[in-house]
């Protein structure tokens, strides 16, 4: 009996041994998809944060896919360092009929590839299949299409209900162009997870995925926008590296030449000593903001909202929680927006003081002698896994209390924090727009009573603020609608909507001695990693 | 005998379908739902009902669960959210790999971690038990990151020894291939050891304590055995089996750790998987992902048991 007992250990643990390494064995470095070794130039490797979750351009919302996606799949517009949109398959654009029909001229010279030229139809199915289907963020902005035409290989008309400005800039830059020849045989676009056979016409396409730990993309022999044709780069690796602290060791390490996400502000310092690492820093496309909620009976009060304003000190959150790493605001509208940022407006003063005359003053009473105005106690919810706006709360709360404001930190959960932003349960939302890529778009999302964009976080229900936008939206002169642009700025920042807090810079960090000539672009969804930055990139000699 | 494995079996179903039930209802507590997440894009309600209606979750609750229960015993985890694909072949592409860091951290602390008990429990007092005692503590008191990063920071970057994250080389083949597999299984496996062995060891060196001052090993002595006799053929037979059951419980802390650890070492099994699916409320990844580990979990308990009582026959009475 000691024998056979003796002997079932051993055979489990030869079992399981063999289990294990049996079932981990037959999946060693089988990639999906092609070769995977570059076999000329040089590769360059990228951490990205997260696995591709969803190979169909027109379908994904995912920042990080949007890094190897963009680089397969052509966008008409791109914007550039300055954060204005530049040609990329479209050559020019012009808006006729008094605004109502938009026209994309395509340049001729893109190719998919395999072979068949990048056309003006492609365009249209991709803009059709989009309104189809409702597919990501897109549909929302073809809101305005009534119908498109591609009268030959290289225009595309949009014909629009009414003008719109931004409208050619929006579509422009988000939407991605896909080949009709290859996705029409897929049938419904909502299902199609396009996670193999890749065609595509940017710089580079993917060639073998390794799931949860790589993705190759090779270079596309023809690629217009590259110095010579093509990127001189032969081969893009996109590594996966879930926690930005491993992936920074791996660019210290060698392992990867360029971190796709931003380095922490707090880690900085650590990178400035490495002779071979360089930071690149880029500004936002996005703000911090404090925004009220109209639908309280206090934070409908234009004095309670100034008041409000008047006790952020936004230059010390700025050299506390940024480090000094970001810009003040003064309107809602970004100052990266330099053409329609309305300089004459400036940021409401740090005074608590003042701001305790004025409530006192629009006659709210402290009758318990707490130190607070009765009246005056607000919920600041935020989203406490941004650690920056979850201090700025803590900076907040302390600063309001010296005006006789009672606040409350309110910092959740981020779905918890989402749920209650979409539902209007907050006082006041302390939170960071992500990416606007032009004034227009961010004020219909945000201030009109329709609530396109779904983030009117004020739940603001005002005739005039409709009336101005729907007018500005439909001014195609383009000086007369940067001009209603700055008045719409004004308007905002005298009703004290909101508190703009910061415009943060973020920097990125890449090998220098490997690579260079990098173009980086505002915000970290764009950062370094556009097409037309990995088109320019080139060994360092 | 028949009966016993029948029982468990029995049991093992039943604590599988209550994971299975309060996964699918606790993720559906959660505030908000996967279109929450896409509230920064402009998105209209429009659309947010139309994505709902995709994802089926415009339906009641009950309906959903049946329905969702009637599609599991079909062996179909339904349909990422966010992937388009079969959860089914998401998971089978990481579990693999879950099982390999799980399965050796297991097989590591377990063989390490019973001759350091004994030696303590002979030893009694000295400064290997002393040492075993402070582990021990260390262990309930360290966090996996914590502990993963310190190694990556110094015997990854620091010394060189170990890559930084990554499961393999993708471009090694054959021989290489497992190699490199073993090379970048070390750290990740030693974190996982590190928070295990301590707690292990120690309640190994306290049955073993117990054990050793039964009657029938003092009977052995005076029958003329040896020390290493009685020690290894007849304290360790008895003080092996309560730590047996603890290590059986330890293995849903293991796979617990292994979402932290797959994190941090940029290991791709369902840890990893968890971790980036609850960021995107992806129900049906979520789902399949908990239901596997539970299944791994109740089926180790089940094969603890019954190994338990094949070393222990009083077990079956």
């Amino acid at each position: 009996m000691r024998k056979t007992v003796k002997g079932r250990w051993r055979l489990a643990v030869a079992l399981g041994v063999a289990a294990t390494l049996g079932i981990s064995g037959c999946s060693l470095n089988e990639d999906t998809g092609s070769s995977t070794t570059s076999t000329d130039g040089s590769v360059l490797r990228i951490g990205t944060t997260t696995d591709v979750s969803n190979f169909n351009p027109l379908q994904s919302l995912s920042k990080t896919d949007s890094w190897i996606l963009n680089a397969m799949y052509p966008h008409l517009l791109r914007i550039d360092e300055n954060a204005k949109k530049a040609p990329e398959l479209a050559k020019e654009y012009r808006y006729e009929d008094g605004g109502k029909t938009a026209v994309f001229v395509l340049r001729d010279d893109f190719t998919w590839t395999d072979g068949k030229p990048v056309v003006a139809d492609d365009v249209k199915f991709s803009a059709e299949m989009i309104m189809k289907y409702k597919l990501g963020n897109v549909a929302a902005k073809l809101t305005w299409v009534e119908s498109i035409e591609a009268p030959d290989a290289t225009t595309v008309k949009f014909k629009l209900s009414q003008p719109y400005a931004p409208f050619a800039e929006g579509v422009g830059f988000w939407m991605s162009i896909v080949p009709k020849h290859v996705f029409e045989s897929a049938g419904d676009l909502s299902k199609f997870p396009n996670d193999s056979n890749w065609v595509g016409a940017g710089p580079f396409v993917l060639d073998s995925i390794t799931k949860g730990q790589r993705y190759v993309m090779k270079r596309n022999p023809n690629y217009p926008l590259a110095p010579g044709g093509k990127a001189a780069v032969s081969q893009v690796e996109y590594r996966v590296y879930p926690d930005v602290n491993t992936m920074m060791l791996a660019l210290r390490n060698g392992d990867i030449d360029l971190m796709g996400t931003p380095v922490p502000v707090s880690a900085v310092k650590t990178f400035q000593a490495d002779s071979n690492i360089k930071l690149v820093k880029v500004g936002a496309l996005g703000f911090a903001h404090l925004t009220y909620n109209m639908k309280n009976k206090q934070l409908a009060d234009q004095q309670v909202r100034q008041a409000l304003s008047m006790s952020v000190d936004t230059k010390s959150i700025i050299s506390s929680v940024l480090q000094g790493d970001g810009q003040q605001m003064a309107g809602p509208i970004s100052p990266i927006f330099s053409e329609y940022d309305n300089t004459e407006i400036q940021p409401y003063p740090f005074d608590p003081a003042g701001a305790k005359a004025k409530l006192s003053a629009a006659g709210y009473k402290d009758a318990n002698n707490d130190g607070f105005f009765d009246e005056l106690a607000f919920g600041v919810a935020c989203d406490q896994s941004n650690a920056n706006i979850t201090r700025v709360v803590q900076l907040f709360r302390e600063s309001a209390a010296k005006a006789g404001i009672k606040l409350e930190n309110e910092c959740v959960e981020r779905n918890t924090f989402l749920s209650r932003t979409k539902n209007g349960e907050y006082d006041i939302d302390a939170s960071q727009w992500g990416v606007f890529d032009n004034p227009m778009d961010q004020l219909r999302s945000t201030y009109l009573s329709s609530n396109p964009g779904g983030i009117n976080y004020n739940l603001l229900e005002s005739p005039e603020m409709d009336h101005l936008i729907n007018d500005a939206a439909a001014t195609t002169d383009p000086e007369a609608f940067k001009a209603k642009i700055k008045n719409i700025d004004k308007v905002v920042h005298d009703q004290a909507y909101l508190t703009p807090l910061y415009v943060e810079n973020f920097q990125f960090a890449y090998n220098a001695s490997k690579f260079t000539g990098f173009v980086p672009s505002p915000s970290d969804l764009l950062g370094m990693v556009t097409a037309y930055s990995l088109a320019q990139v080139t060994p360092a000699k | 005998m028949a009966r016993f494995v029948l029982s468990r079996a029995l049991k093992a179903v039943l604590t599988v379908w209550i994971a299975i039930t309060s996964t699918f209802f606790l993720l559906r507590l959660l505030p908000g739902d996967p279109t929450t997440l896409m509230v920064e894009g402009d998105m209209t309600p429009e659309m947010q009902a139309a994505l709902l209606k995709t994802y089926g979750l415009d339906r009641p609750l009950w309906e959903q669960y049946v329905s969702y229960l009637r599609e599991l015993v079909q062996g179909n985890l339904g349909i990422s959210f966010r992937q388009i694909q079969p959860v089914v072949d998401i998971i089978v592409d990481r579990l693999p790999w879950t099982l390999l860091l799980a399965g050796t951290a297991f097989v590591v602390t377990v063989a390490v971690g019973i001759p350091i008990g004994v030696a303590a429990a002979v030893n009694r007092g000295r400064w290997l038990d002393r040492a075993l005692q402070a582990l021990g503590i260390g262990g309930h008191a360290l966090f996996v990151p914590s502990v993963a990063m310190l190694l990556l920071v110094f015997l990854g970057a620091r010394l060189g020894w170990f890559p930084i994250g990554g499961a393999i080389d993708p471009d090694t083949r054959g021989a290489a291939a497992y190699l490199s597999l073993a090379h970048h299984l070390v750290l990740p496996v030693l974190s996982l050891v590190l928070v295990q062995l301590g707690p292990y060891a120690l309640t190994l060196r306290t049955n073993m304590i117990e054990v050793l001052g039964e009657d029938y090993i003092r009977a052995a002595q005076a029958r003329g055995l040896s020390a290493r006799r009685r020690v290894w053929k007849h304290g360790l037979r008895n003080a092996i089996l309560p730590a047996l059951t603890l290590m059986g419980l330890q293995l849903g802390t293991l796979v617990g750790g292994a979402v932290l650890t797959e994190t941090v070492f940029a290991y791709p099994g369902v840890g990893r998987l968890i971790f980036e699916a609850v960021g995107q409320q992806d129900y049906p990844v979520l789902q399949g992902a908990f239901i596997m580990l539970a299944v791994t979990v109740v089926f180790a308990n089940a094969l603890t048991d019954m190994f338990y009582a094949v070393l222990n026959p009083r077990i079956r009475l």
